[in-house]
């Protein structure tokens, strides 16, 4: 199929006003449940995914797309105007937003914040959609080897860079490899861990797990101190961010998208670390370097455009290869299997119609973003305003329905309270959730590919070696490794 | 807390784990047909690898905090912790919650069970707004019965007592 057949066919996906109107809500429910310290991207994306179940899957995912990029945008609203990242992607937003907020320069912060967040969306979906079909065409080369070291790569930087300690990274992911374990065997059909009971035969549902490690944690937390949320709201102030504030920032806006466009087609990165990279690049090249930390618009700037680079990037590795970037993607990539759809070279020759639907409307999500954040920014009061203890106990009960919506199934209900227990317990030690998350998605898969490979070798080691990508894989693996136990190791003796 | 402690805690928990799965879970809960020659093929190699590497990363963790030289707390804990026993007691009721809402699903339907869990949580986390809380406690499962029973077509579960349309 020629390109122009190609868009032929996603417009024809997408060429309706009812898939444009799911970007749209997706966008305003994003851009509210960021706005909500506590309910950051991450929950919104689960939360809205129980609603998709009836939908075509293109409206499906184009919802949840808008839900994503919707809520990192929001993320920065108290970022600035509370000093509450909305998301953790907005931490860096912090740094220079709420000082302009405490000189009554909130509107000019969000203002620019908003226009950095749509010029980074652009970018990023320019870059996927030049290179996800490039990369999943050289993907279709890949056989069970290759797959096996890329999945071990993408883990191994997912343990690694989640949180603050690779260790601590490394034991969540093997907890969800384990979690994977439960079920009947892939390949001989016996019972794994499922302890008798036939609900667990087909392995722990996904969406409730997800649902489980990362809203219901808030929930607890809330239980634990009901006003720890509580903070001070700032007034937008009469400021506006001009054409010349843009026009002075547009270099870190730009440097800021290519980092995030890099770091987000790296599997595991994400947006907060991507931020921070964007704004310690513009501190050290701005002219306004000393203002940085002060108030200083272009560190606004260069943190969002930093966090929202990566939003279309991460999903080169999901499209492309199968293998989802960070957790709002792992979420998306489950939205695709309940739909029957399964992300990977395949999909950009069996529903290659989805694929440019995909693009086509992620082009519109950068105006719509525009849109719904010029309103967002001057509504955020009544979203603030929004009774938390309140919120939370309706949060649990949209938990309730939502889980049980997938299978009809009541055991499912149960799967997701334990789990948000051993997401609360993982937080208050300090273990990233992330690893656990994507480990359980990709755990299968790294099984599956690995025992295929056996079973092509007749169990010869040497067959996940035999190439040069899997040499690759495996380089990028180890040069993972080292990186992080050094600099773990600088951390830990400090240099006199 | 500081790291050191929190890394010989998960240390020896990790570690503890990996044992009660290589001696006991493992073995006891992974069924391996008995013609299956190569161990590799074998249901229970993968879970085995696993315990293996989950054993590393606690002796890792274990090596981390008794190396570690300093004892400092984590810069960014939480400061303004809740004293005394109420959280604890919140979080037991919390979890009493749950376990409620699992016993009331299939006798007494998800609409009601989801109505008094609402209420319940919302006068936990003490709410500031009783009334408002009450009035979301009816309208919030009672809208999202409409949308999954009758446009998403779940079959919502109704319970023994009092059926919806």
């Amino acid at each position: 199929m020629s390109l122009m057949d190609s868009l032929a066919a996603g417009f024809a996906l997408v060429g309706n006003i009812e898939a444009f109107l799911m970007l749209f809500i997706g966008l305003t429910v994003g851009v509210i449940a960021g706005a909500i310290p506590g309910l950051s991207a991450t929950m919104a994306v689960a939360l809205t995914l129980p609603f998709t179940f009836a939908m075509t899957p293109i409206n499906a995912i184009l919802l949840l797309l808008g839900v994503y990029k919707g809520g990192i945008f929001g993320g920065s609203i108290p970022a600035i105007l509370i000093k509450t990242p909305g998301t953790p992607a907005s931490s860096a937003t912090i740094l220079d937003g709420h000082p302009m907020a405490e000189r009554g320069e909130a509107g000019r912060a969000l203002g620019m914040a908003l226009y950095a967040s749509c010029t980074a969306d652009a970018v990023s979906n320019l870059a996927l959609i030049l290179f996800a079909g490039w990369l999943a065409s050289f993907a279709l080369n890949f056989g069970p080897p290759e797959f096996f070291a890329l999945i071990l790569f993408s883990l191994t930087i997912i343990a690694g860079v989640s949180g603050e300690s690779l260790l601590r990274g490394a034991l969540s992911a093997l907890a969800g490899l384990l979690l994977a374990t439960i079920g009947l065997d892939l390949v001989y059909g016996t019972n794994r861990f499922t302890l008798g009971n036939p609900n667990m035969m087909g392995g722990l549902n996904f969406i409730a797990v997800l649902i489980g490690l990362f809203a219901i944690p808030e929930i607890i937390s809330m239980a634990w101190n009901p006003v720890a949320h509580l903070g001070k709201t700032r007034a937008l102030g009469k400021s506006r961010c001009t054409w010349a504030d843009y026009k002075n920032s547009f270099k870190s806006i730009i440097r800021g998208s290519m980092i995030g466009v890099f770091l987000g087609s790296i599997p595991g990165i994400g947006a907060a670390p991507s931020a921070f990279l964007s704004y310690s690049e513009a501190r050290r090249t701005s002219k306004n370097k000393d203002n940085f930390g002060k108030g200083e618009i272009e560190g606004v700037a260069a943190s969002e455009a930093g966090n929202n680079g990566v939003a279309g990037a991460t999903l080169i590795p999901l499209l492309a290869l199968g293998v989802p970037g960070d957790v709002i993607t792992a979420i998306i990539i489950g939205a695709f299997m309940v739909h029957g759809l399964q992300p990977g070279p395949m999909m950009f020759i069996l529903n290659v119609d989805i694929i440019y639907g995909l693009f086509i409307g992620l082009i519109v999500s950068s105006v719509f973003l525009l849109l719904v954040g010029s309103v967002a920014i001057r509504g955020f009061r009544f979203v603030a305003d929004v009774p938390k203890r309140i919120l939370m106990p309706g949060v649990l009960i949209l938990c309730i329905y939502g889980v049980f919506a997938v299978n009809n199934n009541i055991f499912d209900v149960g799967v997701m309270f334990v789990m948000g227990w051993v997401g609360y317990i993982m937080m208050r030690n300090r273990i990233p959730a992330a690893p656990f998350l994507i480990a359980f998605i990709l755990g299968p898969l790294l099984e599956d590919n690995f025992r295929q490979s056996m079973l092509m070798s007749g169990s010869d080691p040497s067959i996940l070696f035999r190439g040069p990508i899997t040499w690759f894989f495996w380089f990028l693996t180890f040069v993972t490794v080292f990186a992080i136990t050094r600099s773990t190791l600088r951390k830990k003796v400090p240099l006199s | 807390m500081s790291q050191k402690s929190l890394h010989l805690r998960l240390g020896i928990v990790a570690s503890l784990f990996a044992l009660f799965l290589v001696f006991y879970a493992i073995p006891t809960y992974v069924f391996s047909p008995s013609n299956v020659g190569n161990i590799i093929l074998s249901p229970k190699f993968w879970p085995y690898v696993l315990a293996g590497f989950t054993a590393i990363i606690g002796l890792g963790l274990l090596f981390n905090a008794v190396t570690s030289a300093t004892d400092t707390p984590f810069e960014d804990e939480e400061t303004g912790h809740p004293e005394g026993s109420a959280p604890w007691m919140r979080l037991g009721a919390l979890g009493a919650i749950m376990v409620l809402v699992m016993v009331g699903l299939p006798l007494l339907g998800m609409v009601w069970t989801a109505m008094l869990a609402f209420a319940a949580c919302a006068f936990l986390f003490r709410t500031r707004h009783p009334v408002a809380a009450l009035v979301c406690a009816v309208i919030v499962p009672l809208l999202l019965y409409a949308f999954f029973a009758h446009v998403a077509g779940v079959a919502i579960p109704q319970g023994e007592f009092v059926r919806l349309p």
